[in-house]
């Protein structure tokens, strides 16, 4: 739900100012009538607006499923907001969030690049590089586990680099194989958006910055780089989104723990709802990442000027 | 629709169940002559099916079973129950899996089924059939098999060593020492599970303090967590984990993925405390080793220990309750019946359950392992008192805190006054 939510609200801004007539006027193309846009309408109203009011009253209310809700109040947020592991559990998803980006954004754009080239084993290793988007965040995590397991799996064999092998027992290895399993299920999907962007950067530039004595890293920097700015947000925004929202891969690999070291908001709020059937508290949590992930992807189109949708080929033509 | 009506679908569609949609026909309102038994989907399901089908030669009214495959069991369960999908019979823990519940006046005391005919309470092992007692009111009866955790050996491996099954906790200790200084794992332990690190604080606390300490915490009385008895009950574990009795690694490594069944059968650890299923758990992927050289012995005693020897923990058995709105208490109660009959203790015999019924006792033969039954049925019978696992015992609302407690007990996050204080705040209604 919140993440049906978060993915449409971004977008939707985005959108809207964008939509002005690129060709002709508005009087000679017509609008459509508003009866087209009934079906998208109710569907989103059904899906994502009505049970987004429900959550909303749900927070101010106690509920175990059993019995009648009844009202309290604020009693769901106090305690949501003393609470020092929700508290922690906003710090850990924006960590995990920052990770996610920081790691996958240039390895996706060195991939991305080179996948755009014309090398001859190029398909090849990019439909081997492609497999991980293929499966599900499920058999990601359950396979990573297996991988992972101290006596059995990689450390065992290679106790030079995980000692003991205890990566689900230490907060610091446990983010850390979280922030590393995203990173290898989600760099394919940005690899496929830059190779795109990158393919479709005029080969006129690169020619002339040739003649120009340009080498490759310059060509890279100085070309390619600022070529991708559209597409560096867009993936970002994915990346943000989609950090804030994840769940299946700490509920499989590490369920919240060790202790509640790695229990991160979404987590959490599973967690309150039906693992401790509160879902009061459950709705509280869910509504402040749904306005925590809103606000940020605000930021992130405002900031880098995503909205206004500046093209990357001024002075060509 | 009422609002909890409307919330409560929302919330089963959130829960991605795979029952019918909202607002159909429920089991118990619609038809009229069937009645649906809700039970955990797993192997044990061949067993129900042919009870069902017993039933159903012979009644006017049918019984349909459904079952929930997979771990969420009681999440769905709870998710469903105060709605028209309501089963009429589930299964379920006893303990605190029904007392929401029963608070919740959903569920039907069986005082009035037990008037009628005594067996549906005399046919059972008693300190079985108290774990669905609540309030002094009967609402469950026994309908699987019964699990009392043992502590598991690798004979090998202590023969090698030259170390006996210890019978005392010192012993146990002096077993530790022996088995690290040869470089194998004393203990394993599924610690990324929680639950099976929780065990170690089950026995200990019994032995120690006897069942008394944990039923006045249940009740409400915060105050037993921080006596004596539980400090000395936390120390002895803070020495046992302290003496690297269960290595360094064992937060990474999980019963439910076979890692630490698999560290007991290659000989990489020593023991293992665990429910009885760890036998069919090792069959499973190591026949010869489950056969030959799997040990079994009671939890060490605790000299000077109040809780007497005998006593047990784990899951007494798995239950059947009956809700209230059901349109057929009668039938619900004929079925109820067919729990002690002879064909379902061979029934449960032969795929390796034990039931805990009295008639057990004269089938135990047939078992699918006899002595190892046999073994486990004279423990259940003769145990003064049976702790139902703690985390089944509290509402389901404390197992997550519980779980986190135990786990940051063992790994040096909590020390005992910071383990007696999270205890503490464990909801208990």
């Amino acid at each position: 739900m919140t993440t049906q939510m978060t993915r449409a609200s971004a977008p939707r801004t985005v959108t809207g100012k964008t939509s002005r007539p690129v060709r002709g006027t508005a009087a000679d193309v017509g609008r459509p009538g508003f009866a087209w846009a009934v079906p998208a309408t109710l569907f989103f109203a059904l899906f994502a607006i009505a049970p987004l009011v429900m959550v909303a009253v749900l927070s101010f209310m106690n509920w175990n499923g059993l019995a009648e809700p009844e009202f309290v109040g604020l009693d769901n947020w106090k305690r949501v907001f003393d609470d020092p592991v929700m508290i922690q559990s906003i710090w850990l998803t924006l960590l995990l969030t920052f990770l996610g980006v920081a790691l996958q954004t240039p390895l996706s754009i060195l991939l991305g690049v080179w996948a755009a080239g014309k090398q001859r084993n190029r398909a090849v290793l990019s439909a081997i590089y492609f497999v991980p988007l293929l499966l599900s965040s499920t058999a990601v995590s359950v396979l990573w586990r297996a991988l992972l397991d101290p006596n059995f799996g990689v450390p065992a064999q290679a106790t030079w680099l995980f000692g003991d092998g205890n990566l689900f027992g230490a907060q610091s290895t446990a983010i850390g194989v979280l922030a590393f399993v995203s990173t290898w299920q989600f760099t394919p999907l940005h690899t496929l958006i830059y190779q795109g962007a990158a393919r479709a950067i005029p080969e006129v530039l690169y020619q002339a910055a040739e003649i120009d004595g340009a080498g490759r890293f310059r060509q890279f920097f100085h070309i390619t780089l600022p070529q991708l700015r559209n597409s560096i947000i867009t993936s970002m925004i994915l990346m943000v989104v989609g950090g804030l929202t994840t769940f299946e891969t700490v509920l499989i690999l590490t369920q919240g723990g060790p202790g509640t070291d790695t229990t991160i908001s979404a987590y959490y709020m599973y967690q309150k709802a039906f693992k401790s059937f509160d879902f009061g508290a459950g709705a509280a949590i869910a509504l402040v990442l749904v306005v925590a992930a809103t606000i940020i992807s605000l930021i992130v189109v405002r900031l880098s000027g995503y909205d206004k949708m500046r093209g990357t080929m001024e002075g060509m033509s | 629709m009422r609002f909890s009506r409307v919330l409560a679908c929302g919330v089963a569609l959130a829960a991605a169940l795979s029952l019918t949609a909202c607002g159909g026909n429920g089991s118990s309102a619609g038809g009229g002559d069937k009645i649906h038994v809700l039970v955990y989907g797993d192997a044990t399901n061949k067993v129900e099916k042919a009870i069902v089908d017993k039933f159903n030669k012979t009644s006017e009214v049918k019984v349909v079973l459904d079952t929930i495959p997979g771990a969420d069991y009681q999440q769905k369960l709870q998710t469903i129950i105060n709605t028209p999908q309501a089963p009429d019979i589930f299964f379920n823990w006893g303990g605190g899996s029904i007392v929401p519940f029963v608070k919740a006046d959903l569920l039907l005391p069986l005082d009035d089924f037990i008037a009628k005919d005594a067996k549906l309470k005399d046919a059972f092992l008693p300190s079985v059939f108290d774990s669905a007692v609540v309030d002094g009111k009967a609402y469950g009866v026994p309908m699987r098999g019964t699990q009392p955790v043992m502590l598991f050996h690798n004979k090998k491996v202590l023969a090698d060593a030259g170390v006996q099954p210890p019978k005392t906790w010192d012993e146990l200790l002096a077993a530790v020492k022996t088995l690290k200084a040869k470089g194998i794992t004393p203990i394993a332990l599924g610690g990324g599970d929680q639950w099976p690190t929780l065990m170690w604080f089950e026995y200990l606390y019994d032995r120690i303090a006897g069942p008394e300490l944990f039923n006045k915490a249940l009740s409400g009385d915060k105050n037993a967590w921080a006596g004596e008895d539980s400090k000395k009950a936390l120390s002895m574990l803070r020495e046992l984990v302290d003496a690297g009795a269960f290595g360094t690694n064992y937060d990474s490594v999980k019963f439910t993925d076979q890692g630490s069944p698999t560290l007991l059968a290659r000989g990489k650890a020593a023991f293992e405390l665990m429910g009885s299923w760890e036998y069919s758990t090792i069959q499973d992927f190591d026949k010869p080793f489950a056969e030959k050289n799997l040990g079994y012995t009671a939890f060490p005693t605790v000299p000077g220990g109040k809780g007497d020897p005998a006593n047990l923990v784990g899951n007494t058995n798995n239950f059947y309750s009956v809700l209230k709105k059901t349109k057929h208490p009668e039938a619900a109660a004929e079925f109820l019946k067919l729990m002690y009959s002879d064909d379902f203790v061979k029934q449960q015999l032969a795929i390796g359950n034990l039931p805990t019924t009295t008639n057990t006792e004269q089938y135990l033969d047939t078992s699918a392992n006899p002595a190892y039954s046999r073994y486990q049925y004279d423990l259940v019978k003769k145990a003064p008192s049976f702790q139902l696992s703690w985390d089944q015992a509290y509402p389901q609302s404390a197992s997550t805190a519980m779980h986190q407690a135990v786990q940051q007990f063992f790994n040096g996050r909590l020390d005992a006054d910071g383990f007696i204080k999270a205890m503490q705040a464990l909801p208990t209604e």
